[in-house]
């Protein structure tokens, strides 16, 4: 039962980790009908630079908010460089581009930062919280995971939904061309949405390193993991990615605990096929269109 | 003024528009009616900015709007409501309305204009929360031009109102635009194939065939002119 009770704390830490990963595949997805594969080497980058100004210096809540500038700064970059030029040209085309970024970003790490394995500080203590004489297996660093991912889910549901911005990026990504013809930027609105689901990564990347350490390819199990819950989600709910991450966290984290931790992606993979042959469309697919 | 000025456009090696000109008066209807592939849908598109002419002009009271972005001829006034009505069928019918006029940053003005919007068009207000996919065509007819009156647009671009709807309903949604017309200098251009009923609201007409103009005139003029009506009205 014990045991039982650790996982599961565990898996909720890993899944709203998972969750802001698939968090900023859909906000993409969404916005260009793009699955960005950097997003993890993004993040990855992002989390290298945190370290870079933690070990010159800096204290842990500014290399935090480096983390979340740089995000949307990476973000809005490469949506104009890399993938305006091509916003005519097919999907795949872009999605090429975006697994050449990824491999770009994992050889360029190396070079600016080294490649060996880092450890990468927490911001509070990862010994878990003492009730009485028990000590449980959740710390104030899990806390923390889950109360930035908490926070961040917040403040881009209050954008999405309650502000004149948040209306004109829905708008955007349901119908460019008509959202232009009401005087919509559209232009900016997608730099815009990369920009903040890039941001999203690069938190994903600064809550994970603590406990997986800092290499070139750290990112690319949460990357798998991430996507893989955004489609159980049905790639296109920001809710469906949220309890997709979950899932996930819950799932691994049983996986690992109960059959050894080999068996991660395993899992991973099991899922999403006895996910998608019951519903193919995802869990939370939405229906778009009115049947007449 | 809406002035379209010997327009040509063209899709690769087709031509669909040779030298198009047109003049909308402030405060009138314009018909632009024609078969299919006349090039009606291809002048709309050229005007709000959608497609690049090859050559030719578009001027709106005199200044040149040829090579503006769709949303700053948006910005200017211009409110293109495309074939199937371009509403946003996953937002609320409230914010499709409010999308119309955000971009003038006026949050006093915007309320106004939307109270004016669900006055107009009453079967909307009953819907302002639901999204915009659960209505009628006619109820999104309704949306997209009281939208065009959120935006406080001085032209209207409507592209085919009548496709799909009973004509009860767009006899109605066409007294409203007609109304705005007379009341507000409302300047329209209204696409339609069914020829009949457009020259019957609107004061001017031209009939376009293969991308050129073969008639233009007075509404009810053409209206009773015997053989352009058999040759290109189908009536």
């Amino acid at each position: 039962m014990t045991r039982f009770f650790v996982l599961t704390l565990n898996g909720l830490t890993q899944g709203a980790i998972y969750a802001s990963m698939a968090l900023a595949l859909v906000l993409i997805w969404r916005a260009t009908k793009i699955i960005n594969f950097a997003q993890g080497a993004m993040a990855m980058f992002t989390t290298y630079l945190v370290l870079f100004a933690i070990e010159h210096g800096a204290p842990y809540w500014l290399g935090f908010i480096v983390a979340l500038a740089t995000g949307l700064l990476i973000g809005a970059v490469v949506e104009r460089v890399i993938v305006r030029p091509v916003e005519s040209a097919p999907p795949l085309n872009v999605v090429i581009l975006t697994l050449g970024l990824l491999l770009f970003l994992e050889a360029l790490a190396p070079m600016a930062f080294g490649g060996q394995i880092k450890s990468f500080p927490p911001a509070f203590s990862i010994v878990g919280l003492r009730f009485g004489a028990s000590q449980i297996a959740f710390s104030p660093f899990d806390l923390f995971t889950l109360g930035s991912v908490v926070a961040v889910m917040i403040l881009l549901l209050v954008l999405f939904q309650k502000t004149n911005l948040g209306l004109r990026m829905r708008a955007s990504a349901f119908n460019p061309e008509v959202s232009r013809l009401l005087g919509v930027r559209v232009g900016r609105m997608l730099t815009l949405g990369w920009a903040l689901a890039s941001l999203v990564g690069a938190l994903a990347g600064v809550l994970i390193a603590p406990s997986v350490l800092l290499y070139p390819t750290f990112m690319d199990d949460v990357l798998v993991f991430g996507f893989t819950a955004a489609v159980l989600g049905g790639l296109d709910s920001a809710v469906g990615a949220v309890i997709g991450g979950l899932v996930m966290g819950f799932a691994l984290s049983y996986v690992g605990g109960y059959f050894g931790s080999d068996l991660d992606t395993v899992g991973a993979l099991v899922i999403l096929i006895a996910v998608l042959m019951v519903r193919p469309r995802g869990i939370f697919a939405v229906q778009r269109f009115r049947e007449v | 003024m809406l002035e379209v000025i010997d327009l040509t456009v063209a899709y690769g090696p087709v031509v669909a528009l040779h030298g198009v000109s047109l003049t909308v008066a402030d405060g009138s209807i314009t018909t632009v009616l024609g078969a299919n592939g006349a090039g009606k849908t291809t002048l709309v598109r050229t005007i709000s900015g959608l497609t690049r002419p090859r050559g030719g002009s578009v001027r709106l009271d005199g200044r040149d709007i040829t090579n503006l972005a769709p949303e700053d001829i948006a910005r200017l006034g211009v409110a293109h409501v495309p074939q199937g009505q371009g509403v946003l069928a996953e937002l609320t019918v409230d914010e499709n309305l409010r999308l119309g006029g955000l971009w003038r940053r006026d949050p006093r003005g915007q309320r106004e204009a939307l109270g004016e919007a669900y006055e107009l068009f009453p079967p909307l207000a009953q819907r302002r929360h639901l999204a915009a996919f659960s209505l009628s065509g006619g109820e999104r007819q309704m949306l997209s031009v009281g939208r065009a009156l959120v935006a406080r647009a001085g032209v209207l671009l409507l592209d085919e109102p009548s496709l799909g709807l009973a004509r009860l309903v767009l006899v109605q949604i066409m007294a409203r635009i007609k109304t705005l017309v007379k009341d507000r200098g409302l300047t329209v251009l209204l696409i339609e194939q069914n020829a009949k009923s457009a020259l019957s609201v609107a004061d001017e007409g031209i009939v376009l065939h293969l991308g050129k103009v073969v008639a233009r005139g007075r509404a009810h003029q053409l209206l009773s002119e015997e053989g352009l009506r058999h040759a290109y009205l189908g009536f």
